[in-house]
């Protein structure tokens, strides 16, 4: 009785699961392969590196949302230093076409003229403020934040202690099946 | 369908508990602000000893409508409340945690930062 009750669970269970996941891989990927604009993970932490942020913590979070893989976190010293980083980002993202990249609202004059190659950049949010800016580029969310703002909302406690719970979630739910 | 004069709960950790809806923001005459929506609001409840105070004026993003939501492959979603999420006027949310379920558009309306402090995404 157990055993072919096991045996269900795995035949209706897996293919329900395979299902989900392959959906959300075939949008994060249908959203990444065309590669223009977006950024690599390994190339992120490159420029991040370079342009000096502390702190950078690399956190994937694939297990427990579907809208995104990485998140990325890194830190500024100030909101000048904060900017640049992100700056650097978008700098590189837009370079991936061959269009020079000389600023950014240059490519972007340059995007609507005829000819030019249509490129996607990743949106930026909160560039005025300098306190907290998100670059969100598809499968990787990079936040750039000066320490006050790192303090405060605590991004990294929020999504590792998500990781953790939401795992035992589904420990739990499949050891209430065995049962 | 936010109006003003529209009572919303408040989905974060800002230490307001009710806002009335005052003013819509983006076109000049505009009657109904839908989820993503940036509205101008006034607490009406506070937590006590918190940053927030009774009858203060402050900026809002809706995050949940009892209105449905459609969409393209539609999908409809629809929520129990109508609820804010506490923005200052550079778009940071006062609050660090948002809490319920909040839908995946406001990614696509420039919120990633409201999606990023949610415990789940629709």
């Amino acid at each position: 009785m157990l055993a072919t009750l096991r045996s269900l669970r795995s035949r209706t269970l897996q293919p329900l699961k395979l299902g989900y996941l392959n959906s959300h891989r075939s949008i994060s990927s249908s959203s990444s392969s065309d590669k223009l604009g977006f950024l690599d993970l390994q190339e992120v932490e490159t420029i991040l590196n370079d342009v000096k942020a502390d702190d950078v913590k690399v956190i994937p979070v694939n297990q427990h949302c579907d809208w995104t893989d990485f998140m990325v976190i890194a830190t500024g010293r100030s909101t000048w230093h904060v900017r640049n980083i992100a700056q650097a980002l978008i700098h590189k993202a837009g370079s991936f076409t061959s269009i020079l990249p000389i600023s950014i609202i240059h490519l972007q004059v340059k995007q609507k003229q005829k000819g030019a190659e249509r490129i996607l950049l990743p949106s930026v949010q909160g560039h005025e403020g300098g306190k907290w800016i998100v670059i969100d580029s598809g499968k990787i969310i990079i936040h750039t934040l000066d320490e006050n703002a790192r303090a405060y909302y605590n991004l990294e406690s929020l999504w590792t202690q998500k990781a953790s719970s939401k795992e035992d979630d589904q420990e739990e739910l499949y050891r209430e099946f065995r049962l | 369908m936010i109006q003003p004069q529209t009572y919303l709960n408040v989905a974060d950790n800002s230490g307001a508990r009710k806002l009335m809806c005052i003013r819509i923001i983006g076109a000049s005459n505009r009657r109904y602000a839908h989820i993503g929506d940036v509205i101008v609001a006034v607490i009406k409840e506070a937590v006590p000893h918190m940053p927030l105070q009774r009858s203060e004026v402050i900026r809002a993003v809706i995050v949940r409508t009892c209105k449905e939501l459609k969409r393209e492959n539609g999908m409809i979603i629809q929520y129990d409340d109508n609820a804010a999420v506490v923005i200052d006027q550079e778009g940071n949310p006062k609050g660090t945690r948002v809490f319920g379920a909040i839908a995946r558009e406001l990614r696509q309306l420039n919120f990633t930062k409201i999606v990023s402090l949610a415990p789940e995404v629709l």
